[in-house]
């Protein structure tokens, strides 16, 4: 995958996250999580399943082509303790930003989400940032 | 001898104190217990799903679930079996190999002791039904008290047969008939099909404690008891479990466990 072909706002987040990230809930057998990035598209479909869910995000590339990321998040029971749903989860539509950890693999679209923010500005934390 | 006067601050105190002591009296006698006069177990409990409670911190609309800054209730972190030395090399062995090896991340059940307390607990007089929304899916464990034996006509299983009894208030399980597929805990901890675990449940202030002790001679070195876990009275119902599709192991680059102790 070739980043400097896609127009979609990547912010590279300079904070360095402690790897002891959740030290309950180690993730870097899987991701990158000293280098967070941002970027921006479409959630287009949630998977409600466990022992993580997924978003898939549509984000436009430089050629107005889609490329669908695949966002690992929280296990159900976590998300719906905190009141979330899948509908909230997924949103109207808009486009949102999210806040992400990289695959250590190479894995071009896939990523472990920190972050939503919602076009309206309210977002939800699912992570230590 | 002085004579003690009553004063106001001296009376509004004793109103004071009468009123806790009242208080106190009214909670014990609020206690839940079944018709029998054991303590009621039933209801739903939030046990924090093994690694830490979810304490989510609502910001307008926004939503913190986790990294906030409050966590009230604490990390309830695991803790280890003693293996004999003889069979550390397996220990080793399967530690090294987990992601390949342990059942768990292939969502299979995740056996006694390791699935924790129960979600959800139903009683009656003759037996208890522990419920459970685990990751891996829900599991049922039926209880009976009613003093019958194990039953010897059922093959082993991930969750084994349960017995339990009374010792005073504390309600105690005896659990036997495993297969050998699941994990003690984390990081290799294997056990045999002659696996014995002892759980010990009862009510302290409202909330549910489960102590459980997992006795295997023929590989622990003395017997393992898992530290005391604490589980909230919830008003939430227990769902039906999404199902459980492993999407990690490909893409793992190190072969290490999730690292959520359980």
């Amino acid at each position: 995958m070739n980043y400097k072909r896609l127009s979609v706002t990547m912010t590279l987040a300079l904070l360095l996250a402690p790897l002891g990230l959740s030290a309950h809930h180690s993730l870097v057998a899987e991701f990158q999580t000293d280098n967070p990035i941002e970027i921006t598209g479409v959630i287009t479909d949630m998977e409600w399943i466990n022992p993580h869910s997924y978003l898939s995000l549509d984000v436009t590339d430089e050629a107005g082509g889609i490329v669908t990321w695949h966002l690992e998040l929280l296990p159900t029971s976590m998300l719906r303790k905190a009141g979330l749903t899948k509908a909230l989860m997924i949103g109207d539509g808009r486009p949102v930003t999210v806040r992400i950890h990289t695959a250590r693999d190479g894995t071009a679209t896939l990523g472990y989400i920190l972050k939503i923010t919602y076009a309206d500005g309210h977002y939800y934390q699912l992570a230590e940032q | 001898m002085t004579k003690l006067k009553l004063t106001p601050e001296i009376a509004a105190t004793g109103a004071v104190l009468s009123s806790l002591v009242l208080l106190v009296s009214v909670a014990v006698a609020q206690a839940p217990t079944s018709p029998d006069g054991h303590p009621d177990l039933s209801g739903t409990w939030d046990n924090g799903s093994g690694i830490d409670f979810v304490a989510p911190v609502q910001i307008g609309a926004s939503i913190c679930v986790r990294g906030c800054d409050t966590n009230p209730r604490g990390v309830q972190a695991g803790d280890r079996p003693t293996y004999r030395p003889e069979v550390m090399a397996t220990v080793n062995d399967l530690e090294a190999r987990q992601v390949e090896e342990d059942t768990v991340l292939r969502c299979f059940a995740p056996g006694v002791p390791r699935i924790g307390p129960p979600d959800k607990i139903v009683q009656t007089s003759t037996e208890l039904v522990f419920l459970y929304d685990d990751y891996t899916g829900n599991f049922f464990r039926v209880v009976p008290i009613d003093g019958r034996p194990h039953r010897t006509d059922v093959e082993p299983g991930y969750l084994g047969d349960a017995i339990g009894w009374w010792e005073d208030d504390t309600l105690v399980v005896e659990t036997v008939n495993f297969n050998d597929d699941t994990w003690l805990t984390d990081d290799g901890s294997f056990h045999t099909t002659d696996l014995r675990v002892i759980e010990r449940l009862s009510i302290v202030d409202d909330t549910l404690r489960w102590a459980a002790t997992a006795h295997d001679p023929e590989v622990l070195a003395e017997p393992w008891e898992l530290r005391t876990r604490t589980a909230y009275r919830s008003d939430s119902e227990i769902l039906e479990a999404p199902p459980c599709i492993e999407r990690d192991l490909d893409h793992l680059v190190e072969p290490l466990h999730h690292d959520n102790i359980r």
